[in-house]
């Protein structure tokens, strides 16, 4: 049974989580196309500051395991924004803590299976 | 007819009551079909090569036997040996598309150089861009496989293709089909007599088809297009123009039925192997 205090953290939150995997993935997808593009970097940062602005909020400490690994994936982003080397290691590390974190409390899907083409409604 | 490849259609995973109207674009009301999940085999000419290599069951599992009643998965592993084969024995895998069902499963091929289209992963990457209410869009994309995709750039396994690709292997060309049931989603021409003006062709649709139904007696689209569905039917067209107006050639892999119309078997762990070809010499492995 979770408590009305960890629904809340959960719906605080959401949107913190969905904008550090779009940065992660988004710097992730510009080493695949080995393209420097200005715009869709600018996306992950921008996507990387409202995840930090959400992340400050109040966390019952049910919640404690779950905001820290998204912590630690926020971390992982900034240096793989910020490093003169390579990011990959960042990456890899912060989509690790992003899968740890949707494992501990529900409605953090790494894949949005709900509008995925193999849902019922549609596959 | 002397075939060049052995090929074979391999099923992992299957939803049992899957809405006909998910398939075939207007059937409401219609009840429900089995869905398999499978993947293709193709091996002779000395390569094993794949028509996408399925999902990661360790990471979805249970989210998606929870979410869909999908069961039976069955690893790379356990489905090849029905055929002889082993995942570090495929050379070549041919991505449809970027959903995680069809490339969900790349780190179990260690030896393969994937080819997908370019323009499948570059607008998927845009999307995610799109501000909130554009998340349809993403549906069914996990941002781990294209963390994956950089390693196979780096390591030189991921061929990113501009368009049509002739004899990407010999006999096999892979076709770009934009805007269609995903950004730029793929299928695979097979001349399995090598000739260019082949009497002897399959073509492997990926998700541009599921079911017989979207290709005879008219060409009615799939139930889910992120492109158009006037570029679904057009596709429709190209395939079977491909395979010379023999619909039974275009091979569907959710199509539960393709073990009535070749040959087929299951083990009694319910691991499924379709053939449709095989090469000379090549013993069947469904009889």
């Amino acid at each position: 049974m979770i408590s009305d205090k960890t629904v809340a953290y959960i719906a605080a939150v959401h949107p913190a989580f969905e904008d550090l995997k779009q940065a992660t993935a988004q710097l992730a997808g510009l080493l695949v196309l080995r393209q420097r593009d200005p715009q869709l970097r600018r996306s992950a940062e921008e996507a990387y500051a409202r995840a930090m602005d959400t992340l400050n909020v109040r966390v019952p400490t049910e919640a404690k395991p779950h905001h820290a690994h998204l912590l630690k994936a926020a971390a992982q982003l900034n240096s793989a924004l910020h490093t003169q080397h390579d990011p990959l290691p960042f990456l890899k590390a912060a989509d690790a803590d992003l899968r740890a974190a949707s494992r501990i409390l529900p409605g953090f899907p790494m894949v949005d299976f709900q509008n995925a083409c193999c849902h019922h409604t549609h596959v | 007819m002397s075939d060049a490849y052995s090929i074979y259609v391999a099923e992992f995973a299957n939803v049992p009551n899957y809405p006909l109207s998910g398939l075939v674009y207007g059937a409401h009301n219609q009840g429900t079909v089995r869905l398999p999940y499978c993947y293709v085999v193709i091996k002779g000419q000395g390569f094993v090569a794949m028509v996408d290599v399925g999902y990661n069951h360790k990471e979805y599992g249970a989210v998606l036997a929870e979410m869909y009643g999908a069961r039976d998965w069955r690893s790379p592993r356990e489905v090849l040996a029905e055929i002889g084969l082993a995942p570090e024995d495929v050379t070549h895998a041919f991505l449809t598309h970027a959903h995680f069902d069809h490339m969900g499963n790349i780190e179990d091929f260690p030896n393969a150089t994937f080819y997908i289209q370019e323009r499948e992963l570059s607008k998927w990457i845009w999307a995610m861009s799109l501000e909130r209410r554009f998340k349809w869009i993403m549906g069914g994309i996990d941002p781990a496989d294209i963390m994956r995709c950089v390693e196979l750039t780096r390591s030189g396994r991921l061929v990113c293709l501009d368009g049509d690709r002739e004899n990407v292997l010999p006999g096999i060309d892979l076709h770009a089909a934009p805007d269609t049931h995903t950004w730029c989603s793929m299928w695979v021409h097979l001349r399995n007599d090598l000739a260019a003006n082949s009497r002897n062709s399959w073509v492997f649709a990926g998700d541009l088809v599921y079911r017989k139904e979207n290709l005879a007696p008219e060409y009615i689209p799939i139930g889910f297009a992120m492109g158009s569905q006037f570029n679904l039917v057009m596709t429709s067209d190209a395939l079977v123009k491909a395979v010379d107006g023999d619909t039974t050639r275009v091979i569907a892999i959710h199509e539960d039925r393709l073990k009535d119309m070749f040959p087929s078997r299951a083990n009694e762990r319910g691991v499924r192997v379709t053939e449709l070809a095989r090469a000379d010499g090549e013993p069947s492995r469904v009889y």
